[in-house]
């Protein structure tokens, strides 16, 4: 497939990180702690969306987060800055563990008939509960949020910096510090990509039917805006 | 431009606008006007005829598709997009396939619906974690702006070698001199001891003091002394080594001298040094943070250059020792060191006129002060008398006490 990473040097002088990011890094690194509350200020929510989204369960997602700022404030030289943003950086390793955790809670099966959509129409106190027996088949959400992980990194960094973060190619572009073609590119890729996954999945629909509706893919609208 | 151009093709659609409106919202997902809405609802057969025609405008749309899908579009791609689905079955069909699947991946979480619930728990979950990760890697109590800067550094190098728990053989890379990681920390432990005990602390190495030359020069016991420590710490396991590295420098910071610039204002003589305790503390910081980024550099891993307060105080010192050492009738030259800890300085006499300016940046300073730049390849800027700069570049970098 044509999706493969195609990475490219910048052709600008542009950095390939916010500037922020490497001020961030050296504080955090020489211990200052309100470095972190700032990261946290500023990337807490999409971090906890992220979560939020893969493990469908509010107090999972907010352990995740705390794992993750925790991690960056204990491990401060793994988010060197150049290797992506440290939103993307973040964001992706809530979403590599929520993953982890769903795999972790799999096996304690429980109903066979996953309801996908039973997340999002579990009323409050519902979603708390309805972790586990949501988890033996995989529902298409979660299959989406695995290849999503597969895909090569320069993929994922602009998919999610559009999808849970609600940036638009514009501002992709400059966070990543590619063309905005390139990231064009990216997202079309990894879109497409992922589209396929789920036509070769079958795509068992979740009960609830096959495609919905055409129409508005709204990413970004939760904590992705906010989340600054 | 394109956004006219759009809606201008836009305007005779009106009608299949409010017809694919049905389409829309499969899940909680509808809200404020986002792209995607009517989108791909190519409805009632749009009359397949003018803008089919467009071949360009189909390569861009396509191009653009996925992004928009996503709501990462720009506002003025939206219309241009949507004009074009209307009359293309193919990229309609696309778009529809696309959006199913943002609509599974990035469609409402879970419990998003709540947060403003939450958010009365957003403090508290933030205080949480504040509280998690001091306990897992803690901060000092208060400290006077002298012994900052060794906090930061040791912050920095424990840091970093907590990331050498996983692989315990990376201890052994070689860093500097003939020292490993391990060696290298041994040495530091030595350092560091000569100012833990000047000012009461216990050892922390079971290595024995030599009995050698007691009275010999300074130089000589350290050489022999920091000898000693390297090999004694390569008996025990690196953990170990770690510990006693982590127990004396976190000693050091807290010790009434590190919060207190009263008491920490007396001078003493380290090292052929006599400073007062509070630049002996700025000493260790920048021994600490040199040796860091050696550690940083055998292992691969970028050291940020210390923060900018602590890097001022740092070029501060080493300028004054840098003075001390050219005396005072060198011929006097600016040095003027540049980036956020910079300054301007006059060294050497000062009793005549300026004999050559000479500018260097921050960070590289330090490393020539600390030997790890030769004057050869610093970078610099330099006017007036080239023999006069180029004594102040090699008196700096002979300075090298590390």
């Amino acid at each position: 497939m044509a999706s493969h990473t195609h990475e490219v040097v910048p052709v600008d002088g542009t950095t390939r990180y916010p500037p922020r990011d490497e001020q961030l890094h050296r504080r955090l690194v020489y211990g200052d702690e309100s470095a972190l509350g700032e990261a946290y200020d500023a990337f807490g929510g999409l971090v906890r969306s992220v979560a939020l989204r893969v493990s469908g369960n509010v107090p999972a997602a907010e352990e995740i987060t705390r794992e993750v700022f925790t991690y960056l404030w204990v491990c401060p030289y793994a988010f060197v800055p150049g290797r992506g943003s440290l939103r993307t950086r973040l964001s992706m390793l809530a979403h590599r563990r929520a993953l982890t955790r769903v795999r972790a809670a799999e096996p304690e099966a429980g109903a066979a008939d996953a309801r996908p959509d039973a997340a999002d129409a579990g009323s409050g106190a519902a979603e708390v509960n309805h972790a586990a027996p949501e988890r033996a088949v995989p529902t298409p959400e979660l299959r989406l949020h695995r290849a999503l992980a597969a895909l090569p990194l320069p993929q994922q960094e602009a998919t999610h910096l559009a999808c849970f973060a609600g940036r638009n190619y514009r501002q992709i572009a400059v966070e990543l510090g590619i063309p905005e073609d390139m990231a064009r590119f990216r997202l079309r890729s990894a879109l497409r990509g992922l589209t396929d996954r789920l036509a070769e999945a079958g795509h068992p629909g979740g009960p609830a039917g096959p495609p919905e509706p055409p129409g508005p893919a709204r990413p970004g609208q939760s904590g992705g805006r906010s989340a600054g | 431009m394109t956004a006219d151009e759009g809606s201008g093709e836009h305007g005779p659609k009106g009608p299949d606008e409010s017809g694919s409106a049905h389409g829309e919202d499969g899940g909680g997902a509808g809200a404020q006007g986002t792209p995607a809405e009517s989108g791909a609802g190519s409805g009632p057969g749009r009359t397949a005829g003018h803008e089919a025609a467009d071949e360009a405008g189909h390569e861009e749309v396509s191009r653009l598709l996925a992004a928009w899908a996503l709501g990462a579009a720009m506002p003025g791609d939206d219309a241009r997009v949507r004009a074009h689905l209307a009359g293309c079955r193919p990229c309609a069909a696309e778009a529809e396939r696309l959006a199913a699947t943002v609509r599974l991946l990035a469609g409402p979480a879970g419990g998003t619906a709540k947060s403003p619930a939450r958010k009365g728990n957003a403090g508290l979950a933030r205080g949480r974690l504040m509280a998690s990760a001091r306990a897992a890697r803690p901060g000092h109590g208060p400290l006077a702006a002298h012994a900052a800067p060794y906090s930061g550094a040791v912050a920095g190098l424990e840091a970093l070698l907590r990331e050498l728990d996983d692989s315990p053989a990376r201890w052994g890379t070689p860093v500097v001199h003939d020292w490993d990681v391990q060696g290298t920390l041994a040495h530091l432990i030595a350092a560091d001891e000569v100012l833990a005990e000047r000012l009461g602390l216990a050892p922390v190495t079971g290595a024995r003091p030599s009995s050698a030359g007691a009275g010999a020069p300074w130089e000589l016991r350290w050489v022999a002394r920091t000898d000693e420590v390297v090999a004694y710490e390569h008996t025990r396991p690196t953990a170990e080594t770690f510990e006693a590295w982590r127990t004396q420098a976190h000693g050091l910071l807290a010790l009434p001298e590190s919060a207190d610039e009263q008491l920490a204002a007396a001078a003493t003589t380290l090292m052929g040094l006599r400073l007062p305790v509070a630049d002996h503390y700025v000493i260790r910081a920048f021994e600490t943070w040199v040796h860091t980024r050696d550690i940083g550099r055998a292992l691969g891993v970028t050291v940020p250059p210390p923060l900018p307060t602590h890097l001022q105080r740092m070029v501060g010192l080493a300028v004054r020792i840098l003075d001390l050492a050219l005396g005072p009738m060198a011929r006097p030259v600016l040095l003027s060191v540049e980036g956020e800890a910079g300054g301007d300085w006059v060294l050497g006499s000062d009793a005549e006129p300026i004999a050559a300016e000479l500018v260097l940046e921050a960070v590289d300073f330090c490393l020539l002060v600390g030997g790890r730049l030769e004057p050869g390849e610093i970078p610099r800027g330099h006017a007036g008398d080239a023999v006069a700069s180029q004594r102040v570049l090699e008196t700096a970098a002979s300075l090298a006490w590390l």
